[in-house]
């Protein structure tokens, strides 16, 4: 054995070896999820209902197989921030904004196409992925969104203490009469088609949702009313413990709130009332991530919640209303008599979507919340 | 450095040089860098950044301009953009908060450093740190439960007969905001000027007061002119920390209140518009270092005073 091989000694060996070792592990130090099954779906979805991970997900697993990862976030625009980090480092295959907003994060690049062929589209309720939501779901032909359960935004009223008209009005809501809890947003939109429905404005007040230069002159309107008839919001919310904080502990007596809103306070003497101009209503469902790393697992998943068993399980778990057909028969009667109460087949009928709102829109939008809130 | 190096061998002071270098790289310049570039290009669909509409601008600063609104103060009736009147408001209620501080501070510090018996001094120090152990949420929400239509206040109040209607204390302007402000802020005052005064000679007062000075001259000339570096920087990290603050004004503003801070807050959440916001956010640290270096230069306190 010559000393002049010896060149490749053992140091040497050890030092490659342990280099080598490390370029191989750098994958599973990097993500430990490179290389992980792929029996499981990343889902990031509204944080506030708990029954989602304790009764939802459970019987997704047990009839799929397929775990759900669920992290929870406050509201969209979190959510629309945590899909853009994760269009660079992935790790989310699903999200669930409302109707009106997959729009924006489709021209952020965020979505990929759901594949109909892989879902049930029989289960949906009717008028919920057909018609006009149908067509608000899909982007050209691809399906780009699928509902998972839908809601109203109208008044909260405390029924000893309010003063209504009659029939009860988005009107209510600026009459010196009552204590109001708001949200400035929306609370300009109620005052737009509040005055759109009394004949006070010079065009539409759809006409604002497509086209800015409308969107000003009709905004405009509406923030100098609501400016007006400021003196009696007694508090801003702008999530659901807010708004029950601002009845029970700021004493508000009407509201412009969340249909779930008014189902928490339904045993201490509130109502939940749907104005004579219609609802809002909200639409909310299930977009896919185009880095979507379990594509067939998502499918399922969405699957699921347009069953009649899912779908029901996934409104109660939101105090909202199912997508699929037959879920009534799975819905607690006491949620059932509740949206009864509240929404006959006219109020049904007159039920106003929401409609899409661009990020110009947004901005603009935001302008004028400010603005009513600095008045 | 020489110090370090001779105390710990060269292997230990080169892991502290470099883990001192990437926290200052890491967590504070690179994300600082990125929030300023990030601050002149516009807000774009992530399809079109780096193309041919993604260029410098100011337009993102120039925002605090958009959309004027009427006010009218002493009879004068004027038009001011909106942010700008938030930016202004955040800056006076910083203010008013800085010198209420103080105001609270200063006397409980001088009594605690020249007063008070030596041995119930860590059992007062550890009263006023209590507070302290509880997170910033909770004191701004049990603030916020104390000032509740139907809170423990108002209750209070009306049982004793002082009002005969509840008071809508969380909705009367940036009352709430101001003294959760306070509240949360008050021991950032409280220490530094204790420090200050603590290493006064009491000698000093005492030949005042065999001299015939009374007290307030005694606080005027002696006392508050040795304390100064103190109270400046407890006004510097009162003033910074309430204009910088989110959750306070977030928990208790009422529905006329809006900190300037809510309005980055809304350009990042709710506009999305990340752009904007980290222009706004710069303003806020530009505008906000220029006026504490000004107010420094009116009351003549030099940056190494406050680092004493």
């Amino acid at each position: 054995m010559k000393h002049s091989t010896s060149a490749f000694s053992r140091r040497r060996f050890l030092q490659g070896s342990a280099a080598g070792a490390g370029i191989l592990a750098a994958p599973a130090i990097i993500s430990s999820k490179a290389l992980a099954s792929s029996g499981e779906v990343n889902f990031i979805g509204w944080a506030g209902y708990p029954a989602l991970a304790e009764k939802v997900f459970p019987a997704f697993e047990a009839a799929t197989g397929i775990k759900v990862n669920f992290k929870e976030l406050p509201d969209q625009d979190t959510m629309f921030a945590e899909g853009k980090v994760a269009l660079e480092a992935g790790g989310v295959d699903v999200l669930e904004p409302t109707i009106d907003r997959w729009g924006g994060w489709n021209s952020n690049g965020l979505l990929g196409a759901w594949d109909p062929a892989k879902l049930a589209m029989d289960n949906y309720l009717p008028g919920l992925a057909d018609g006009s939501a149908g067509e608000r779901s899909r982007a050209g032909d691809a399906l780009m969104y699928v509902p998972s359960n839908w809601g109203t935004e109208a008044l909260v009223v405390n029924e000893a203490e309010a003063k209504l008209s009659s029939p009860p009005s988005l009107g209510d809501l600026f009459s010196p009469d009552n204590s109001v809890v708001l949200r400035p947003h929306s609370t300009l939109a109620a005052m737009g088609r509040w005055l759109d429905a009394t004949g006070k404005l010079p065009r539409p007040w759809m006409d604002g949702y497509s086209d800015m230069g409308a969107m000003v002159e009709l905004w405009d309107i509406a923030l100098a009313e609501a400016i007006k008839a400021k003196g009696n919001v007694v508090q801003w919310w702008s999530g659901e413990n807010e708004a029950n904080a601002g009845f029970t502990a700021n004493g508000a007596t009407v509201g412009l709130c969340w249909d779930s809103t008014g189902y928490n306070l339904r045993n201490d003497g509130y109502k939940y009332v749907a104005p004579a101009e219609g609802a809002f209503a909200w639409h909310q469902g299930f977009v896919l991530m185009k880095n979507a790393a379990n594509v067939d697992q998502a499918h399922e998943f969405a699957k699921f919640v347009s069953t009649a068993e899912g779908s029901a399980m996934w409104a109660a778990a939101f105090s909202s209303n199912a997508v699929g057909k037959g879920s009534a028969d799975f819905i607690d009667p006491d949620v059932a008599a509740y949206y009864g109460g509240t929404f006959n087949d006219e109020a049904l009928g007159k039920l106003w979507w929401w409609p899409e709102q661009s990020a110009e829109f947004i901005a603009k939008r935001s302008e004028y919340a400010d603005k009513y809130k600095a008045a | 450095m020489q110090d370090l190096l001779r105390r710990y061998g060269p292997g230990l002071t080169l892991i502290m040089a470099l883990m001192v270098a990437f926290w200052l790289l890491m967590l504070v310049i690179i994300p600082n860098m990125t929030l300023f570039e990030q601050s002149f290009r516009p807000y774009l669909p992530v399809t079109e950044v780096g193309g041919p509409r993604d260029t410098y601008s100011f337009n993102n600063y120039l925002k605090v301009f958009d959309g004027s609104i009427e006010r009218s103060f002493l009879g004068f009736t004027f038009t001011i953009p909106v942010h700008v009147l938030t930016f202004w408001l955040t800056i006076w209620y910083s203010m008013v908060v800085t010198v209420m501080c103080f105001l609270l501070a200063y006397p409980l510090a001088y009594y605690m450093a020249k007063i008070v018996n030596p041995r119930s001094l860590p059992t007062l120090i550890l009263l006023l740190f209590i507070p302290l152990w509880v997170s910033e949420v909770l004191r701004a929400f049990a603030w916020w439960i104390i000032l509740a239509f139907r809170g423990p206040l108002n209750w209070l109040l009306l049982n004793l007969g002082l009002i005969e209607d509840p008071i809508r204390w969380t909705n009367m302007g940036y009352t709430g905001v101001v003294i959760g402000l306070v509240y949360t802020y008050v021991l950032f005052m409280l220490f530094p000027i204790y420090n200050a005064i603590q290493s006064l000679d009491t000698n000093q007062i005492e030949a005042a007061e065999d001299l015939g000075a009374p007290w307030w001259k005694i606080h005027w000339r002696i006392v508050l002119p040795h304390s100064k570096p103190g109270i400046a920087s407890g006004s510097v990290m009162v003033f910074m920390l309430s204009a910088g603050s989110l959750l306070v004004p977030s928990i208790l503003g009422s529905t006329t209140s809006q900190w300037f801070t809510q309005t980055i807050n809304q350009w990042f959440n709710d506009a999305l518009d990340w752009n904007t916001a980290s222009a706004y956010a710069f303003l806020l640290l530009l505008l906000c270092t220029l006026f504490v270096s000004l107010a420094m230069w009116v009351f003549r306190v030099k940056l190494s005073d406050i680092a004493k």
